[in-house]
């Protein structure tokens, strides 16, 4: 892999994580507010 | 083929393995947060142990884990499952929901004009700084990308816009965790002997710590208030990335490399733009109208303990990713001129909080 490929990789990377995590985020609030994740299930 | 796919899948199952220690390591901490005031209530160590917070234990237990994979010589393959950046920006889409809306709103002036101010400043300075010593320009790029912005992720979006070496990338990363590390216990120190209020110590450690999640764990330690309005202006500062990795495209296509060929247009702003920001913002309103509607407030404990187990995987990947090497290879300029920007940004920083932020309050 040339150093070309590899920040180019690191940053499809980031982006992707950038939307993972504002998904994952946004659908455990959502869970948590809907009541399906109760309280003593997180530690 | 054969070869390259079995390669893959066991690459898979490094990952998982090192998200698995990531998780057991979060799960100690976690342990230990809530029992160890427990255990020392009464001794001469209760005192102490009250007041050592999470950010403390992860950070100690993912340094004590990559010293013990790195001798086990796991480290480097498990590092795909350290996924600080990650962990970090869902921590930080779930704080939103315990930001009232309202405040976000009010702490937008002085978080933009501040960041806006800090980010010129800070990075003017580390480029002119850089040109002194004589600094690659690409490393110049990167390492006042990084000291004026967002650490890791700003590296690694200036990386992208200048067509950096990927050696440069990991050795500003290592530069930024290893100033980041010392300053999230160091800043909450200063914010004590100083004698600040709240909303200034949340500002000047939101626009100084490089890494966002070095600014929540410092945040954190300071108390809830400073850690809402340093993410306020930690997420301002992170949504301005954009336009510098833009900006540092143009440049470097017009002036360094000459090639004549600067991608400056809204999709390339917007491939740059933090998305998690949206999800920041969006959390925020989410929970307001849940809250205005008459919604359970308790319930927003529970978004809050969640954001809390978010924060300690992001903490220990930080003490799991840490790296000594990459800084050897680069010599002692790129150190010196990084860590006079760390002071230069203290400084700048403390006296744009103090005047934008005297008088705030949520």
């Amino acid at each position: 892999m040339s150093a070309e490929e590899g920040v180019g990789r690191e940053r499809r990377l980031a982006v992707n994580e950038d939307w993972a995590a504002t998904v994952v985020g946004l659908v455990l609030l959502v869970l948590v507010l809907a009541g399906v994740v109760p309280g003593w299930l997180v530690p | 083929m054969a070869e390259v796919e079995a390669r893959q899948r066991s690459g898979v199952w490094w990952a998982v393995g090192g998200i698995a220690v990531v998780v057991v390591l979060g799960g100690l901490t976690r342990y230990l947060e809530q029992n160890v005031p427990v255990f020392t209530k009464g001794t001469w160590l209760g005192g102490i142990a009250k007041s050592v917070e999470y950010p403390v234990y992860a950070i100690l237990l993912g340094l004590l884990g990559n010293a013990v994979l790195t001798g086990l010589g796991f480290r480097d393959r498990l590092a795909a499952g350290f996924r600080t950046e990650f962990f970090i920006k869902t921590g930080l889409v779930l704080l939103g929901a315990s930001i009232n809306f309202a405040v976000i709103v009010k702490a937008a002036g002085p978080a933009i004009a501040q960041a806006f101010l800090l980010i010129t400043l800070v990075f003017g300075f580390t480029w002119w700084l850089g040109g002194k010593v004589g600094l690659e320009p690409k490393l110049r790029a990167l390492l006042s990308s990084a000291v004026s912005i967002c650490g890791v992720s700003a590296a690694i979006a200036a990386a992208g816009a200048v067509q950096a070496k990927r050696e440069q990338l990991a050795y500003t990363a290592s530069l930024v965790i290893i100033f980041a590390l010392p300053s999230i216990f160091v800043l909450p120190l200063l914010v004590d002997a100083f004698g600040l209020p709240s909303a200034v110590a949340g500002a000047w450690i939101g626009g100084n710590i490089d890494t966002t999640a070095a600014v929540s764990a410092a945040g954190a330690l300071v108390g809830e208030e400073a850690l809402q309005i340093a993410t306020i202006v930690k997420t301002t500062q992170n949504a301005l990335l954009g336009v510098v990795a833009v900006a540092l495209t143009a440049y470097f296509a017009l002036k360094v490399e000459r090639t004549g060929d600067a991608k400056v247009s809204g999709r390339a702003l917007w491939e740059r733009f933090p998305k998690f920001v949206l999800g920041f913002l969006a959390a925020s309103v989410i929970a307001t109208v849940f809250l205005e509607s008459g919604g359970d407030k308790a319930v927003i404990t529970t978004v809050n303990d969640l954001r809390t187990l978010f924060l300690i995987l992001a903490f220990v990947s930080i003490g799991l990713e840490f790296r000594v090497a990459p800084l050897r290879e680069a010599g002692w300029k790129p150190i010196g001129v990084f860590a006079s920007a760390t002071v230069f940004n203290l400084l700048v920083g403390l006296g744009l909080a103090s005047v934008l932020f005297a008088g705030f309050s949520g």
